[in-house]
């Protein structure tokens, strides 16, 4: 079933034109990996399912996303509703300069979720959900920059599953990391993947191979192919695809 | 001439001028501190109207926090404007420019202003509160300056991580950014504390008087004040300046005081903000 779906989406900052009518239908509960050589738009195509480009000015964007069947440009979208839904991991791990456990408190704090004993459970039930809790258990009240790089991003993807999302967007979460760290997420996001739709952006063209259910290549703003992974990196329709693929360029 | 002679006088020029102002340093120092005989803790605690120092003292100190107490909240939510929200255009550099010009302004003119607005047109009197209004202009400029530096110097990561979880963008900045900058927020009102601490001429028109029956009971009152005293010590008594050198000690332990506690929460948060190595 499409979680998430985009119709004739184009994208501008100012006058440069980054996304151009991008038709993408994202299946639920899989890992779809969008790759391409950088500044390709793959970060900004993700941005525009939680609308997180909003915040940039000059960005202007036609066509539909629907996330849900629900067109998420369409007036009267609750931009903040659609970002708990929809959660986001960053390129640089980006914890709150705070503990452990506030960091994974924060977001159900600030929603209301829950306070007090039920918190303790949703902060535990995150960092287990991005095996991290036994690391972390016996010294939760300690700074979140304590923590290791790929600790901390899995602190990150903990922090986005407390709020309860059905959609998790990764902005190239390993591209920080070291090889240790990257292959402990990439478990994680297949894990990751049984319960949520995850959206990988990455130029590491093995890890798209690893982890990923479904692939998209994209190039100068344009979708040139999308389909499974399996069939993209073995059998690629397009030529361009090919020459991505065999490291003729990128 | 070789190389390690041009380093030799290269280093001595760049010596010259540091151990020249290490002199004056010390030579202030010397003169202050040969106003230190005058002083005892009786002094300090005895009324004005006894020869103590006790009403000038706290009314200095009353002098600034009020005016931290207006400039402070006004300057720091300026500075969140205008990092934050003001759209970059003419409009906002004209602001950013008149930010600017309000910090060159000589004091004097600052003190007319405040007496011509806030004594004689609001009606507030030769009082603190009129005092507090002038010195907060002059604080104004330091706190947003100061603020903004530290707004600028948080990393855009922890509000887009916020936002990301689906806050609005002013909880974004409420619960990150402003914590975040909170040690270097407190230092910049704290520096405008310190460079108003000494000032006469705002005050001289506004609040301040020469001898008060007690501390004023409230903000529409007039006060005592250290560097007023000084001043009309000097000018108007004609008393000899060594005798105001111990007045002067005090004046300068208090925005000393005020520089140490700027000091102490630097450090201290610094070690607590790890994104700033």
């Amino acid at each position: 079933m499409a979680k998430v779906e985009t119709k004739n989406l184009n994208l501008w900052f100012k006058d440069n034109h980054v996304l151009k009518d991008i038709n993408l239908t994202i299946k639920e509960n899989a890992v779809t990996a969008v790759m391409g050589p950088s500044g390709c738009g793959k970060s900004t195509l993700i941005r525009a399912m939680n609308r997180m480009n909003d915040v940039i000015s000059g960005c202007r964007v036609t066509g539909e996303v629907y996330v849900d069947g629900k067109n998420v440009y369409e007036d009267g979208t609750n931009v903040y509703d659609l970002r708990r839904k929809v959660g986001m991991v960053f390129q640089r791990p980006n914890p709150f300069p705070k503990s452990i456990y506030e960091n994974v408190a924060f977001g159900p704090k600030i929603h209301k979720i829950a306070s007090g004993k039920k918190l303790d459970e949703i902060v535990e039930k995150s960092l287990r959900g991005a095996a991290l809790w036994d690391e972390v258990k016996d010294r939760l009240n300690d700074s979140a920059f304590s923590l290791s790089g790929g600790q901390q991003q899995r602190l990150c993807i903990a922090r986005a599953l407390a709020v309860e999302p059905e959609v998790i967007l990764m902005d190239e979460p390993c591209s920080a990391l070291d090889p240790a760290s990257t292959a402990r997420i990439e478990v994680l996001i297949r894990e990751l993947s049984k319960k949520y739709t995850v959206i990988i952006v990455t130029h590491n063209l093995q890890q798209a191979a690893r982890v990923s259910d479904f692939t998209a290549f994209l190039y100068v703003g344009e979708l040139i192919e999308y389909g499974d992974t399996e069939k993209v990196f073995e059998d690629p329709k397009s030529e361009l695809t090919e020459k991505y693929i065999t490291g003729k360029f990128g | 001439m070789t190389e390690t002679t041009k380093e030799r006088v290269v280093f001595f020029a760049l010596g010259v001028p540091m151990v020249m102002c290490l002199i004056v340093f010390f030579w202030i120092l010397a003169i202050l501190s040969s106003g230190a005989g005058t002083l005892n803790l009786e002094i300090l605690t005895t009324s004005a109207l006894q020869g103590g120092l006790f009403e000038m003292i706290v009314g200095t100190i009353y002098l600034l926090l009020g005016a931290a107490g207006i400039a402070g909240p006004i300057g720091i939510l300026a500075a969140v404007y205008l990092v934050e929200y003001a759209p970059s255009g003419k409009f906002t550099r004209v602001i950013d420019q008149a930010i600017n010009n309000l910090a060159g302004v000589p004091s004097i003119v600052i003190g007319l202003f405040g007496f011509v607005f806030f004594t004689t047109q609001l009606g507030l009197g030769r009082s603190l509160a009129a005092g507090w209004l002038t010195l907060s202009l002059m604080m104004l400029p330091i706190v947003i300056r100061g603020t903004e530096e530290a707004l600028k110097l948080v990393p855009p990561d922890f509000q887009e991580a916020s936002l990301a979880l689906g806050t609005t963008k002013w909880r974004a900045i409420t619960e990150t950014t402003l914590p975040a900058a909170a040690p270097g927020i407190v230092t910049s009102v704290i520096l405008g504390i310190a460079r108003v601490a000494g000032e006469t001429a705002a005050i001289l028109f506004t609040s301040c008087v020469l001898i008060t029956r007690g501390l004023p009971k409230s903000p529409f009152e007039p006060v005592m004040a250290l560097a007023y005293n000084m001043f009309v010590r000097i000018v108007a008594i004609g008393d000899p300046a060594e005798s105001v050198f111990g007045i002067a000690l005090v004046l300068f332990l208090i925005v000393a005081v005020f520089a140490i506690i700027a000091i102490i929460i630097r450090t201290y948060y610094r070690r607590r903000q790890p994104w700033l190595r």
